[in-house]
C-alpha cells in the first residue's frame, strides 16, 4: 500500500499542493481528479520521486525518500503525461526500455516476448517494427503504457503488491481505446496492483475508479467512493461551471452532464 | 501447395525475426567493424612514405632467424616498430575516444548533434594547451621546467577536465543536471575559452605562432611509446565505463524523470559519463590538438545503420572512430609525402561532406 502523509511541494517560492493525503490499497484503481492547475500532476511526480516534498511517503511500508531509483522502480511504473524522444527508435525498442530495470516479475523464458504481448494488449499488433516518431499521438501513448506495462508485467511481486502511476493516460485516444486502457487498469488492480490514475473525463472515472480524490488550488478537498464524492454541489464549485450529477437506473453508476454552454 | 499456404509459412519465418529488433543486424555490424579495423591497422603499417612492408616485418617477428639475413629489413623493422605501430596505436586510442565521446555526450543531451567541441572540453583543453605554448618559457617556466615534454599534455587535460567540472557545478542544482543549462554554460564557457586562447594568440611571437597553427590542426605524428604510455590508461579507463552507460543512456532517451522511474541511477549516469568525456577529449586533444567531426559524423551515421541503441552504438562507433582516424592518418602521410597534412585537415575536409550527404539522404528520418 502507498501511504502519502501531509505532503507539500514548492517550486521555487510558489508552493503548488499542501498538506494532501492520500492512500492506495492493493487492488484499488484510484483516480485523482481536478480542473487544470489544482496539483494533479505536481501530487503524481511527488510521489514517484521526481520532485522534492515535504512530509512523508511509504510504499509497501517503506520510506519513499530513502529507495534508491532501482528498487523504486521495482515497485511502481510511471506513465507521464507527455515523453519526447530524441532518436529514432523503433516501437519494440521503446517497450523494451520498460525492462531495463529487469523486474518484470515474468518468467526468465517470457522477458523476449514482453514487448509483443503489452502491444497486443493496448492494441497495437503489427506496430513493432514502425519508427515511434511516425506514430500518431494517441498510438504514441499507447506504447508509451506498453513500455509501462512491461516494467511492472506482473502486478505483485514477491507478496508485495506494484503500482501504476498513469498522468491523464487517456487523454488522446478514441473512446474505444479509452475503454480498452481503462480495462487494462482496471484489470491490474483486479490481479493485486494498485493503480493512481489523473482523469479528465468525470464520467470514465465514476465508470471504472473505485475511489476518486479531488484536487481544486493544490489541497485534497474531497476522497472517498464515486458515489459519495461525485455530488453537484462539491462538483460545481471545483470546477466552477454548472454540472448536474444523475445515476444510471441499470447500473446505479453516477453520471456528470454539463446543464449549459455557460462558464 | 496451395498459395495461401506458401504465403501463410513464409509469414510464420518472418515472425521467428522479431520486427522493430535491430540488435542481430546491430551485433554483425559491430563483428564486420571489428574485422575492418583489423584490416585498417595492417594497411596502416604497411603504408607510409618509406616502403617498409609490414608483411615483411611481421615474418620476422615470427621467424627471426629468416630475418638476420636481410640487413635491409633491420631498417624496416626500425620504422614499423618505433615510427609505424605507436603511431597506428595511438590512431586507435584518439580515433575510438573521439568517436565513443560524441556517442555518449549524443545521448546525455539527447541531442545528435552534441559534441565533445560544443560543451567546451576541447576549447578548455586547447586553453591548457596555448598556455603552455605561449607562457611556456615565462609565466609557467616553473611548471615547464618541472614537467618537461609532459607539460603540454597534462595542462591540455586539465583543461579538459576542468572546463567539464565547472560547467557541472554551474547547470547541476539540487543534484539534478539542466541539459539546456549545460548546453548554454557549455557553449558559454567554450566561447570564454576561445577569448583567453585568442589573447594568448595576439601576445605570441612567430615561432609560438607556427606551433600553435601546427598543434591546433591536429596531428599523430608526435606519437611514441612514451606519450602512448601517458594516454592510453586515461582512454581505456573512459572507454571501460561505456558498458556500463549504454542502458542507462538508452532510458536517458525518454527523458531524465522516465529514466529514473525505469530505475536508473540518473545523476551518477551523468556524473560517470561527463568525467570518462572529459578524461577521453583531454587527452586526446592533447596528444593531437583538434581533430574535429570523428566524435560527430561516426556515431550519427552508425545510428542511421543500426539505430540508436547504445549497447551496440557504443563499441561501433569505438571501432568506426579508430578505422576512420586511421585512414585519414594515413591520407595525411601519404597524399603529401615525404611531407605531412594535418589530419585536422583531412578529417574535416573528409567529414563536412559526408556529414552533410548523409543530412540529406536520410532528412525525412532524421528530427535535428
Amino acid at each position: 500500500m502507498i501511504e502519502a502523509q501531509d505532503i507539500s511541494v514548492s517550486i521555487g517560492r510558489r508552493q503548488i499542493i499542501s498538506g494532501v493525503n492520500f492512500d492506495v490499497r492493493p487492488g484499488e484503481l484510484a483516480a485523482i481528479v481536478g480542473p487544470n492547475g489544482s496539483g494533479k500532476t505536481t501530487f503524481l511526480k511527488a510521489l514517484s520521486g521526481e520532485l522534492p516534498y515535504a512530509g512523508r511517503v511509504t510504499m509497501n511500508g517503506r520510506n519513499l525518500a530513502s529507495l534508491k531509483a532501482w528498487d523504486a522502480a521495482s515497485q511502481r511504473a510511471v506513465l507521464p503525461q507527455a515523453t519526447a524522444l530524441s532518436f529514432p527508435f523503433t516501437v519494440r525498442e521503446i517497450v523494451g526500455l520498460g525492462l531495463t530495470g529487469g523486474r518484470s516479475g515474468a518468467a526468465e523464458g517470457e522477458q523476449d516476448s514482453l514487448p509483443d504481448r503489452a502491444l497486443a494488449r493496448v492494441d497495437l499488433q503489427g506496430f513493432a517494427g514502425r519508427f515511434y516518431q511516425e506514430l500518431s499521438g494517441g498510438e504514441q501513448q499507447r506504447v508509451q503504457l506498453a513500455r509501462v506495462l512491461c516494467q511492472v508485467w506482473m502486478p505483485v511481486l514477491d507478496g508485495q503488491a506494484r503500482y501504476l502511476f498513469l498522468d491523464e493516460p487517456v487523454s488522446s485516444l478514441d473512446i474505444k481505446h479509452q475503454l480498452i486502457i481503462m480495462n487494462i487498469a482496471r484489470e491490474f488492480a483486479r490481479r493485486g496492483g494498485g493503480v493512481v490514475a489523473i482523469l479528465h473525463d468525470l464520467n470514465l472515472t465514476a465508470m471504472f475508479a473505485d475511489s476518486i480524490h479531488v484536487m481544486h488550488r493544490g489541497r485534497l478537498v474531497a476522497a472517498g467512493a464515486p458515489g459519495d464524492v461525485l455530488n453537484d454541489e462539491l462538483i460545481a464549485t471545483v470546477f466552477e461551471c454548472d454540472l448536474k450529477v444523475g445515476v444510471l437506473p441499470h447500473a446505479g453508476m453516477p453520471f456528470v452532464l454539463p446543464q449549459s454552454a455557460a462558464v | 501447395m496451395s498459395f495461401a499456404a506458401i504465403a501463410g509459412m513464409s509469414g510464420a519465418r518472418r515472425s521467428e525475426v522479431r520486427e522493430g529488433d535491430r540488435s542481430a543486424r546491430a551485433r554483425l555490424a559491430v563483428f564486420l567493424l571489428a574485422v575492418g579495423l583489423a584490416a585498417t591497422v595492417l594497411f596502416s603499417l604497411a603504408s607510409g612514405a618509406s616502403d617498409a612492408s609490414a608483411f615483411q616485418v611481421v615474418c620476422d617477428w615470427l621467424f627471426p632467424s629468416f630475418a638476420a639475413r636481410d640487413a635491409l629489413s633491420a631498417r624496416d623493422a626500425v620504422i614499423i616498430q618505433d615510427i609505424r605501430l605507436p603511431r597506428v596505436i595511438m590512431g586507435v586510442l584518439i580515433g575510438a575516444a573521439l568517436a565513443v565521446s560524441g556517442a555518449v555526450l549524443q545521448g546525455l543531451f539527447r541531442n545528435p548533434l552534441a559534441d565533445p567541441g560544443l560543451v567546451g572540453v576541447s576549447a578548455g583543453s586547447s586553453l591548457g594547451a596555448v598556455a603552455v605554448i605561449v607562457l611556456g618559457a615565462t609565466f609557467l617556466a616553473p611548471l615547464t621546467a618541472v614537467l618537461g615534454s609532459f607539460a603540454l599534455p597534462l595542462a591540455a587535460f586539465a583543461g579538459g577536465l576542468a572546463t567539464t567540472l565547472v560547467l557541472y557545478r554551474i547547470s547541476t542544482r539540487q543534484g539534478r543536471t539542466s541539459v539546456a543549462t549545460m548546453l548554454l554554460a557549455g557553449i558559454a564557457l567554450g566561447a570564454m575559452a576561445l577569448a583567453f586562447t585568442g589573447m594568448l594568440i595576439f601576445i605570441a611571437d612567430e615561432r609560438q605562432l607556427r606551433d600553435l597553427t601546427f598543434w591546433s590542426l591536429g596531428s599523430l605524428a608526435g606519437a611514441t611509446w612514451q606519450k602512448i604510455g601517458a594516454v592510453a590508461p586515461i582512454i581505456v579507463l573512459a572507454l571501460a565505463a561505456n558498458p556500463f552507460l549504454a542502458r542507462g543512456l538508452n532510458a536517458l532517451a525518454l527523458g531524465e524523470a522516465t529514466a529514473s522511474h525505469l530505475g536508473v541511477p540518473v545523476q551518477r549516469l551523468k556524473y560517470v559519463a561527463i568525467v570518462a568525456v572529459a578524461a577521453a577529449v583531454g587527452a586526446s586533444v592533447a596528444v593531437s590538438g583538434g581533430i574535429g567531426f570523428v566524435g560527430i559524423v561516426v556515431p550519427h551515421s552508425l545510428r542511421l545503420a543500426i539505430g540508436p541503441d547504445n549497447r551496440y552504438l557504443l563499441p561501433a562507433s569505438a571501432l568506426l572512430g579508430a578505422s576512420m582516424l586511421l585512414l585519414a592518418d594515413a591520407a595525411s602521410r601519404t597524399m603529401v609525402a615525404p611531407a605531412e597534412l594535418p589530419i585536422g585537415i583531412v578529417t574535416a575536409a573528409v567529414g563536412a561532406p559526408f556529414f552533410l550527404w548523409v543530412l540529406l539522404r536520410k532528412r525525412g528520418v532524421l528530427e535535428l
